[in-house]
């Protein structure tokens, strides 16, 4: 029996712009369990970011109810919101959002002080070995823009996992990336996540959701439905490829 | 159409930025036109009633003339004279609510129907009709009485009349306008008191002869003949040598002297303020860079967009321009507008300290002239820094390349656990500089303002040592003047009753002339005292020295020889040095006691008691036991003057002014500036909050570093005080014969005005931050 570590319920969510209202979340119950790599797909526009938001509370639900750990999150005040960020959350984003005038080590250590899981030489430790397992600890002390876009997003990985999160949540993180970048990435992701790390990504690539053990498919903010899948396996690629794209079809994407 | 449209567009997206500006300058404008029409109607206002009052080019406070149609008609018969005026008074001491007068009073007996002097409404808002007559028992006084004794109508004033205490005491009835000696800066009062008042004192004073305090006098007023070469100076010595009036004068002053005199603190105060002015303008001119600057980062993309579709870049500029316009027109425009009410507003707040209800209408032409050449500036500026549209290429601007980090990583400034808040905004300060830059310029120039103000008030002390010291030629914790045959071995003993005498010396200040010209010579028994700035004291007998004024005015210098004349003959002295005393705007010399009787009459009354007390906080005690036991037979005065206090007064309201407008300034600054780099950094607060950075330390590290590029404009600004503030403020401070201006270092003036002004930038931005709380994690977003 899997362990829900996340938990929604009557997730709605509209975005009003004048008179006109938009319901991008109709009503979801979801839950994302504990050490399973959670993929969050479907069309343009049918809500899957809003979804990891809602989920993340990096945005505020319009109707329902979050929990984390049996924790309600809505209605927490933005100061415990901030601690359970820092302490429990880890974001990776599409563009790679690393403070422009921090150097790689700095974005990376600057998350762990504000965890305050440690002290100032044991974050910077961990950091360094982050950065080194990532394969980017020759460019630690350069700015965001002095490095590569992979190197970049991996440096970004780096500073979501310095502060140990329960849940690392990723929004399209290959999305801006080359071919090769994009499988580092998503290496690194699958090595994070079979060494025990939740991860609730959202994709819109297949080759990314390969990956996933669990596949969410949104569809006019709704779940049309949802496919398990075993630990991934670099060797299975191709027949894990075909049973997605056939669960796809079926769902018309 | 379509530049109507973007023209629309502009406004409404930048109305907040264009909103700041406005504001900016609306307080420069208001600032500016208050000063030019204090300024500018004040002096005018103060020549134009002297002329109508009949003031002279020359004016004579005689007494005691026995024959006045003589001295006149000597007078008149002297070339270039055209003719001369006599109006009658008489001097005598004055008290009111226990201040004692340190000048005589002069009571003009005025009477129906008599055109001379405005008098005002009780309240101060404007002139009433003349009364019919002054009743009897009743006194018209200069407003300026209500800042130097707190005189309210009703209040009694008591004349000395003679001795044995025979004292007239009149009722105030109001208040009249002294165009002569209203302000408080001048020593000297008139009383509009009633002819039968007036007649009763003449004849008190003819029977007790000896005994009489008050004496008879008048103001002849001599007009010069129009298109006559000959200068003030050499009319005063034309007649110094041809009539007898210096046996009778008691002072002699030239119109522009006492214009001088009249307007020297709307001056002193007008130069300040538009020097204050001047300085917010610059700040409205960093703002308005700062502005431009942000608008042109925030806008590249568009910018780049309408390239492409065919604007070019003079074009944008123009459109630029004319929103800018449209928002320094509003602010200097409603600034002018609400200059009306603010200048009326300050004319009848300075009534009590001027004595004049200086006109409030603004003089349009110098103020047209001067909005015109400001908005030249201004215009000029923006286009200077809208240039930069010019380089903006499509490409460039979609790519969005506008943003350069600065900074260079290194080794220092390492980011740890602790103080990571402080960490954090150093390095965001490091790495945009520029966005700061005008932060710290605009609270150099606040903060150098601010300290300037604070030296000068630090200068003019608590109870305004720094301004008595300017005016007394020498230190004292308490004169004492025997005014009749009252035995000073006496004086002295009833002092030594209340706390031990330390040291004292004498001083007389009687009238000499000096190579022709009027004077007031401050006699004293050790010379040493004098406040030397140059040289060395008048030790012997044949020295004298001079203040800057008057060696400048004589056009003599250390070493010269001069010619004084005294009441008994004349004699040559050397100039050895040069000392302080602003009296009569600096027409001051100063000799010792041997070489005034060489050429001055000696008597006992001549010479006032300077005592150092062994307990100073006795002085009021002592002049309250002094005044009780000889009544009028003594003068007692203090190193101060009731006039000081609205002085002391109108600096800190100067100051508090200031302060206010720092404040408000500092706030549109931070509100303007912040909400640019906000705007700027909506990505970066977007990643710190998703790392679990607080709002409210978000909100510290922001303000942070709004404090820290205020703490190091503060130091600069502190520092250019520090060397700035002796040469300007002395230089203004010389025009009114004020030379001893010498700032020094103190809490108030060092470390106030920065400190205020930091946590002001502190406080301010803090607060512009709020927005943080709103700042949307959303922005992050792939959708």
């Amino acid at each position: 029996m899997k362990k829900a570590l996340l938990q929604g319920r009557g997730l709605t969510k509209v975005f009003t712009q004048g008179q006109v209202k938009n319901k991008v979340l109709d009503q979801i119950d979801v839950d994302i369990f504990d050490k399973d790599f959670t993929i969050i797909m479907g069309s343009s526009g049918a809500g899957k970011s809003t979804l990891l938001y809602v989920l993340s509370q990096m945005d505020a639900v319009t109707e329902g109810t979050v929990s984390y750990q049996g924790k309600e999150l809505t209605g927490l005040k933005e100061k415990q919101m901030a601690k359970l960020r820092a302490e429990e959350f880890g974001f990776v984003f599409q563009q790679t959002h690393l403070v422009s005038n921090l150097t790689l080590l700095e974005n990376v250590a600057v998350a762990g002080f504000v965890s305050r899981k440690g002290s100032t030489s044991q974050i910077q430790s961990r950091a360094q070995t982050l950065l080194t397992q990532m394969g980017v600890e020759k460019a630690e002390n350069r700015l965001p823009s002095q490095v590569s876009g992979g190197e970049a997003q991996r440096a970004a990985i780096a500073r979501a996992m310095v502060g140990n999160p329960g849940i690392l949540f990723a929004d399209e993180p290959t999305g801006a990336l080359n071919r090769s970048h994009t499988r580092e990435v998503l290496d690194l992701l699958t090595a994070l996540n079979q060494s025990g790390q939740s991860i609730l990504m959202v994709t819109h690539d297949l080759r990314a959701a390969l990956r996933g053990n669990r596949i969410l498919y949104l569809e006019d903010g709704k779940i049309l439905d949802e496919l398990e899948l075993p630990a991934y396996q670099a060797a299975q690629d191709r027949q894990r490829e075909e049973k997605i794209s056939q669960w796809l079809s079926g769902l018309q994407w | 159409m379509e530049n109507r449209i973007l023209f629309r567009a502009g406004i409404r997206k930048h109305k907040g930025s264009l909103l700041g500006i406005a504001i900016l300058l609306f307080l420069v404008s208001l600032s500016l036109s208050t000063v030019l029409t204090v300024y500018l109607r004040g002096s005018s206002y103060i020549h134009q009633e002297m002329q109508r009052t009949g003031f002279g080019n020359l004016t004579a406070w005689v007494a005691d003339v026995p024959d006045m149609d003589f001295l006149t008609d000597s007078i008149e018969a002297q070339e270039g004279i055209e003719r001369t005026e006599v109006q009658n008074l008489l001097f005598c001491d004055y008290e009111a609510n226990g201040v004692e007068s340190d000048s005589e009073g002069q009571l003009i007996p005025w009477s129906s129907g008599d055109k001379t002097y405005h008098f005002f409404r009780d309240n101060f808002s404007g002139y009433r009709e003349a009364p019919k007559e002054i009743a009897a028992g009743t006194v018209y006084v200069s407003p300026s009485m209500v800042s130097i004794m707190n005189l309210q109508i009703g209040d009694s004033i008591s004349f000395p009349v003679a001795r044995g205490g025979q004292n007239v005491s009149l009722t105030v009835a109001g208040y009249y306008e002294d165009p002569f000696m209203g302000s408080s800066m001048i020593g000297m009062k008139g009383f509009l008191i009633s002819e039968g008042d007036y007649t009763a004192i003449l004849r008190a004073i003819a029977e007790t002869g000896m005994d009489s305090l008050a004496r008879n006098g008048a103001m002849i007023h001599i007009f010069t003949e129009a298109g006559s070469n000959a200068s003030i100076a050499d009319i005063s010595r034309l007649l110094n040598e041809n009539t007898p009036i210096s046996q009778y004068t008691e002072f002699i002053h030239s119109a522009d002297a006492i214009e001088g005199f009249m307007g020297i603190l709307q001056k002193a105060f007008c130069g300040l303020l538009a020097a204050f002015a001047l300085i917010l303008l610059i700040v409205a001119m960093v703002v308005l860079g700062h502005s431009i600057s942000g608008v042109i980062e925030q806008e590249y993309k568009n910018l780049g967009i309408l390239k492409t579709v065919g604007m070019t870049g003079s074009g944008l500029i123009r459109l630029q321009l004319a929103q800018y316009l449209i928002a320094m027109l509003v602010g200097m425009l409603s600034g002018i507008l609400a200059a009306f009410p603010a200048s009326r507003m300050a004319a009848k707040m300075t009534v009590t300290t001027t004595g004049l209800l200086l006109p409030g209408d603004l003089p349009v032409l110098p103020c047209l002239a001067a909005f015109t050449a400001i908005l030249l500036l201004l215009m000029g500026f923006t286009v200077l820094k809208l240039r930069n549209i010019i380089s903006v290429t499509p490409m460039k601007a979609i790519r969005g390349e506008t943003t350069e980090i600065r900074w260079k990583p290194g080794k220092k400034l390492r980011m740890k656990i602790e103080g990571l808040s402080f960490r954090l905004a150093l390095r965001q300060l490091l790495s945009g500089k520029k966005r700061y830059a005008s932060a710290c310029l605009i609270a150099a120039m606040l903060v150098f303002f601010a300290s300037l103000a604070g030296r000068m008030n630090t200068w003019l002390g608590p109870e305004g040592k720094g301004m008595m010291d300017a005016f007394n030629p020498a230190d004292l914790d308490i004169g004492v003047q025997a005014l009749g045959e009252l035995d000073s071995g006496e004086m002295e003993d009833m002092v030594r009753s209340y706390t031990d005498i330390i040291d004292s010396y004498l001083l007389a200040m009687p009238s000499v002339s000096v190579n022709g010209t009027n004077y007031t010579a401050n006699v004293i028994t050790d010379p040493e005292r004098f406040h030397i700035s140059q040289g060395r004291t008048s030790r012997s007998a044949d020295e004298v020295v001079l203040t800057e004024t008057a060696a400048s005015d004589l056009g003599v210098s250390i070493g010269d020889n001069v010619t004084i004349r005294g009441d008994v003959g004349n004699g040559e002295f050397k100039v050895s040095g040069i000392y302080h005393c602003a009296n009569d705007m600096g027409a001051n010399i100063g000799m010792n006691r041997e070489g005034y009787l060489a050429i001055g009459q000696d008597k006992p009354q001549l010479w006032c008691h300077h005592y150092f007390l062994a307990d100073p906080s006795q002085r009021a005690a002592v002049t309250e036991g002094l005044t009780e036991s000889y009544g009028g037979d003594v003068h007692v005065h203090e190193n101060s003057w009731p006039g000081l206090f609205g002085i002391i007064s109108a600096m800190h309201g100067l100051l508090a002014f200031m302060y206010g407008m720092i404040a408000v300034f500092v706030l549109i600054v931070t509100i303007l500036t912040g909400s640019k780099i906000l705007t700027a950094e909506k990505k970066d607060l977007g990643i710190y909050k998703s790392m679990g950075c607080s709002t409210r330390m978000l909100r510290i590290t922001f303000s942070l570093r709004f404090g820290m590029a205020a703490a190091i404009g503060a130091v600069g600004g502190t520092l250019l005080a520090a060397a700035l503030t002796d040469p300007f403020v002395s230089a203004v401070m010389r025009l009114g014969g004020i030379s001893n201006f010498a700032s020094r270092p103190a809490p108030s003036n060092i470390v106030l005005p920065g400190l205020i002004v930091i946590l002001l930038f502190l406080g301010c931005s803090y607060l512009a931050a709020g927005r943080i709380k709103k700042a949307d994690m959303t922005v992050l977003t792939a959708d």
